[in-house]
This record gives C-alpha cells, sequence and structure tokens, in this order.
C-alpha cells in the first residue's frame, strides 16, 4: 500500500506512527508546506514567553521520520489533487500518487481587514517564522495589543506579559474566553490577569492600526487609542481547506467526513484542525480545533486507511489553560441555561471556581477552575457518558476523585471497558460493610 | 532527547494492585512515595528540602473502604495523546508511561483526560507528576511501605489469586 499524508503536524504525524505500527512494509510519504519538522505549534507560545528554547519544541524524536522510514516533502506545499489518477501535485513539479491520502492541512491563523493591518510588527502565531519575527522584535518594544480574547489572544497576551511587556486585550465579546467558558469564570480569569497588568477592554473592537511603516497605536471603534509598538491578532483558526475544496471534496465548516473519517471520496481521508468530525456532548459534527483531538483523529484515520474500520467515537471539546498559576479546564458545552433543559451545579470560593452542566443526569459539560485535580475523572463520566444521579452530591466536593466514581464503574461495567479501569475494579466489593475510615 | 530514569522493570504484565479490603487509609504509601521523590530520600531530611517532594499516589475513600490510586499505566493513554510536548510517552519495553520532566511546560492537558486523576500538578516546579515505578529502586516504595498489606505487585493473576487464597482462609 502507498499512503500519502499531507500535513506534519499533530494529525499527520500520529497517522502517520499509526501507520507505521501497523503496517512495516508500507510505503508511507509525508508533506509539509513547513520546513521545520515536528515541532507542536501549541508551545508557541511558551516560546515567545522564552519558557522553553527551540530546542524543546519538537514532540517527537529528531529522528522519527527516519527511524519510521517516512519519506517526507517539507516545506513543500500541495498544490492539487488528481483524485482520477490519485495523485497530488506539489510545488516544483513533484507528483506523488497514493493509494489512500490523508488531508491534515490544519488551520490558518484568521486576520482582520483594517486599515494598517499590513504594516509591520502586526502578527499572527500560528507558525514558527510568526514566532521569530515577534522574538526577534521583543527588545524593540515595550507595549503590545492583542485582539481577541478567546484562548489564543489570550495565550498571545500571557507570553508577552511574562516578557515583561505591557500588554492590552481588545476582546469584542462582553467577557473573555467566550467561546469556551460562561461569564462567571472568565470574569475570575479577566481578574487575574489584569491584577498581572494585562489591560483587558471588552466589548470593543480595534477599527485601524496607525503608524507610519511600523505600528503606533490602535484605534478601537469607542474612539478610544492605544499606543503600541506591536499588535496581535489572535482571533483564532479558519480550517485549511483549500486543497480540499479545489478537488472538489465536500466541505461545511470544515472537511466533510463519515464516522471512519472518510470524506466524500472513498480513498481520501481528514482528520485534525480541518476536519468537521462528530462531537461527543454536542451531538453533531463540528470542527474542534484541539490538540488531542488531532492526535486521536490521525490515529483512528490512519486505522481506516488500514482498512482496519475503527469507528471514531468523537471528540470532545476540552482545553486547558494555566495564568500566573491559576488554572482553568473546561469540557463540553459550558455555556447552557437551565430554560434549555440543562440542570446546572456550581460552586464558587474565591479563585475557585467550579461548574458542572447535567442532562437527564448525564454530564455534558463543566469549567472547573484552580482545582482542576479531578477534571480527568470528570472527562471519563462525559465520554462514557454515565447516569451520575448516585453521586451527584459528590462531584463538586473538593475531595472528588476516582474513588468516588467506583460504584459506577461497578454498576455500567461495560462502558468502562479499557482493561485498566476493570484492574482497579478487582477486589472491589459493592456496599462494603466496614466502618468508616476516611 | 532520551528520556530520563528509564523505568528498570521490564515486564508489562506487573502492575501495582490494591486490596480494597485491606486498605485502611494510614496513607503510608503516599509518605513513601513523597520520601522516594525527595532529594535525600529521607523522610527527616526531605522536609526541609527547598522544593518539598511530592507524592504520586493518593487513597480516597471508597463507600466504606478505602483505596490507594496512582498511575495505571494505560496501553493506551490518554495522557500521551493529550501531550503536546511531547513530554509524555509509552516505554515500547516496559508499556510504562514515561514522562520527560525536562520537556514538560505545565499544560496540565494530561491532567485534564487522565480517567485516574493520576496526575498531579507540581506547582512549585510548573509542571506535571506521576507514578513513574521508582526506578531508583527495584521494588515500589508504595508497596514496599504498605504495612497491610494492601498494595500488590505482580501480575493481575497473581493478584487475583491472592485474593482468593485470603477468601478460602476465613
Amino acid at each position: 500500500m502507498n499512503y500519502l499524508i499531507i500535513g506534519g503536524s499533530a494529525a499527520g504525524v500520529s497517522a502517520a506512527e499509526t501507520l507505521r505500527k501497523h503496517d512495516k512494509k508500507a510505503s508511507i510519504t509525508l508533506v509539509s508546506d513547513e520546513s521545520l519538522p515536528l515541532y507542536s505549534r501549541c508551545l508557541l507560545t511558551y516560546l515567545i514567553a522564552g519558557v522553553i528554547s527551540e530546542e524543546k519544541l519538537h514532540f517527537k524524536n529528531k529522528d522519527f521520520y527516519q527511524a519510521n522510514a517516512i519519506k517526507t516533502y517539507l516545506g513543500k506545499k500541495a498544490l492539487t489533487i488528481d483524485r482520477k489518477k490519485k495523485t497530488v501535485n506539489l510545488e516544483g513539479k513533484t507528483t506523488l500518487s497514493y493509494d489512500r491520502l490523508l488531508l491534515a492541512t490544519g488551520a490558518l491563523a484568521k486576520t482582520m481587514d483594517l486599515p494598517g493591518s499590513d504594516k509591520k510588527s502586526v502578527f499572527t502565531v500560528r507558525n514558527i517564522g510568526d514566532a521569530r519575527g515577534i522574538i526577534a522584535m521583543l527588545d524593540k518594544i515595550k507595549t503590545a495589543v492583542v485582539l481577541g480574547g478567546g484562548l489564543i489572544g489570550l495565550r498571545d497576551a500571557y507570553a508577552l506579559a511574562l516578557k515583561q511587556k505591557k500588554v492590552a486585550v481588545v476582546v469584542k465579546s462582553p467577557h473573555v474566553l467566550s467561546q469556551m467558558i460562561d461569564a462567571d469564570s472568565a470574569g475570575i480569569i479577566a481578574q487575574q490577569l489584569m491584577a498581572h497588568g494585562i489591560e483587558i477592554l471588552t466589548g470593543v473592537e480595534a477599527s485601524a492600526i496607525t503608524g507610519a511603516d511600523s505600528v503606533e497605536a490602535v484605534a478601537l471603534d469607542n474612539g478610544q487609542t492605544f499606543d503600541c509598538q506591536m499588535v496581535i491578532v489572535g482571533k483564532g483558526v479558519n480550517p485549511n481547506m483549500s486543497l480540499a475544496e479545489s478537488s472538489q471534496i465536500k466541505t461545511e465548516e470544515g472537511i466533510v467526513v463519515n464516522e471512519f473519517l472518510q470524506t466524500s471520496d472513498e480513498h481520501i481521508f481528514a482528520a485534525g484542525d480541518v476536519a468537521q468530525t462528530y462531537d461527543i456532548t454536542r451531538g453533531s459534527y463540528r470542527i474542534n480545533a484541539l490538540w488531542p483531538c488531532a492526535v486521536e483523529q490521525g490515529e483512528v484515520a490512519a486505522l481506516n486507511m488500514l482498512g482496519k474500520n475503527r469507528a471514531y467515537d468523537g471528540s470532545l471539546a476540552m482545553n486547558s489553560v494555566d495564568f500566573f498559576g491559576l488554572s482553568c479546564i473546561s469540557m463540553g458545552i459550558t455555556k447552557a441555561q437551565k430554560e434549555e433543559g440543562y440542570e446546572i451545579l456550581s460552586k464558587t470560593r474565591g479563585t475557585l471556581y467550579k461548574k458542572i452542566l447535567l442532562k437527564e443526569n448525564r454530564i455534558v459539560g463543566m469549567v472547573f477552575l484552580d482545582d482542576v485535580k479531578a477534571a480527568g475523572v470528570v472527562s471519563a463520566l462525559i465520554r462514557y457518558k454515565v447516569d451520575i444521579s448516585s453521586i451527584k452530591t459528590l462531584l463538586l466536593e473538593d475531595n472528588f476523585d476516582y474513588a468516588k466514581i467506583m460504584p459506577l464503574i461497578a454498576r455500567f461495567r461495560e462502558k468502562f471497558s479499557q482493561e485498566e479501569f476493570q484492574d482497579t475494579m478487582i477486589s472491589y466489593i459493592p456496599r462494603i460493610t466496614a466502618s468508616p475510615l476516611c | 532527547m532520551a528520556v530520563k530514569k528509564l523505568s528498570q522493570k521490564k515486564d508489562p504484565q506487573i502492575k501495582i494492585f490494591c486490596d480494597l479490603s485491606k486498605c485502611v487509609a494510614c496513607k503510608t504509601c503516599e509518605l513513601a512515595c513523597a520520601v522516594e521523590h525527595s532529594q535525600s530520600k529521607d523522610l527527616e531530611r526531605a522536609l526541609s528540602e527547598t522544593t518539598r517532594p511530592k507524592k504520586r499516589v493518593a487513597v480516597s475513600a471508597v463507600g466504606e473502604r478505602a483505596l490507594s490510586i496512582h498511575c495505571q499505566h494505560c496501553q493506551e493513554a490518554p495522557c500521551v495523546s493529550a501531550c503536546m510536548s511531547g513530554a509524555m510517552q509509552k516505554d515500547p519495553a516496559s508499556g510504562a508511561t514515561i514522562q520527560d520532566k525536562d520537556k514538560c511546560v505545565g499544560c496540565w492537558m494530561c491532567v485534564m483526560v487522565c480517567p485516574f486523576g493520576a496526575i498531579v500538578r507540581d506547582i512549585e516546579n510548573h509542571i506535571a507528576v506521576k507514578c513513574d515505578l521508582c526506578p531508583d529502586r527495584d521494588d515500589y516504595a508504595c508497596v514496599a511501605a504498605c504495612p497491610t498489606g494492601a498494595l500488590f505487585s505482580g501480575t493481575k493473576e497473581e493478584f487475583e489469586k491472592k485474593l482468593k487464597e485470603k477468601k478460602v482462609k476465613k
């Protein structure tokens, strides 16, 4: 078999690894338009912040491609697919053939069409070149404005703040992280950022970037102006679908795939930030442009390219952020209202905030702030759609942990089929009668 | 990118199990774990170390009994898939889930996905810590320290056999 992968980040690399694990002889080729191999783009803000060096950007051993006998075309853009001939044309007149093709083309940073957005020192943070550009300028700047108060914008702002830059974040929504969490928890995070000197302006948008050659200020639609020497557009990402679209593969919000991550062409699969996959808590197909989802999807797509018929369970939207030591983990649906049929459990104590959303006694979403240790346990309850009525009162308690869900594992054994769950249950006897211990 | 302190324990069949009927929640395992992961590996001296040693095992109540729980070294480990820095890895020889501390940036993605809640945030050093199967010793500190014999290391079959024998004795 001849496997071709377009994209060299989380999904593409995970697919390549899975293909090789199961097929030692196959020809595997990976194409990426980026020259630097195997770097984790999620670490770019850590690089900007000076927390890590470029050396530590790699998420796989440097000899990964060689060790797995994967042929690479790096720094080469895939231009077109000839689906009849089953070939892909790269820039530089290279044509590669395939039996099975994976589109793991990822996403591109959203840009803003603003007067002045073409100036030097207006950046997005998506690839290594962007990060290097920002780092090269850091010594020359004192203040920066970040446009966008979502996860990406805030991470960009946090990186600059760690470099002792004065940062203002311009947020169109009424609160930060509006796609990720509810207003209450976002308020606590905004407080934390402001306490560390980051300015947060909500409900406003930039109207222009001014300056002669390079940036001098950002003008806002409320008439305010902010002097700055750098602008970062951190508005999120759009799926990079041009290759799929130009070859008439079906796309909607992202590339449309079935439960086997197969596109409208049975020989072509898609995974990662470009794929519109089943979302576990929403029960519909959408993009979850997240690292863990991309890795999982790359693996599942590869198994199906190998003909193993592995259905994808679906992705769970989940995020983890940490700003100045305040952690926040969120999953699934976080902003629904009681009126929409959700039961909401919540608890606040200082910067501690916990909220769990239930529908028919199943957890469909959560936000944990500050005390996040049990987030993973909750993730299992969401993923396996477990009826939690018997432990509902324990969910937000400080001592909630794995032990508290063991009665559920005993009761719904078939949902917790993973061997490791059963290993912990060997000596478990329901309703053990003994004196209370702790 | 050599992973330091690769576990010497190469048999993927061997795991640490907890017998719920014997665990009395004394937390000796927690203490032994923290001491084992201190610089001095000595309780008295560990207490005065500048970064306090962190335990990677936790005792918790299950109904009216207790359980000592730590990383289960899952075959398909969600923490490895979720790790965006390549710090969490599977050791192909032992099947252990190992962590390259130098690569961890403390993003807590592993904490987010571990169904056992077995990954702990080391806030002082801003890295995740978890059971590393005691690479500096031949046995496991928690199992060796357990005063009731609730903690057991061996294969699943051996553990099941041990539980059966106990029943017969009664």
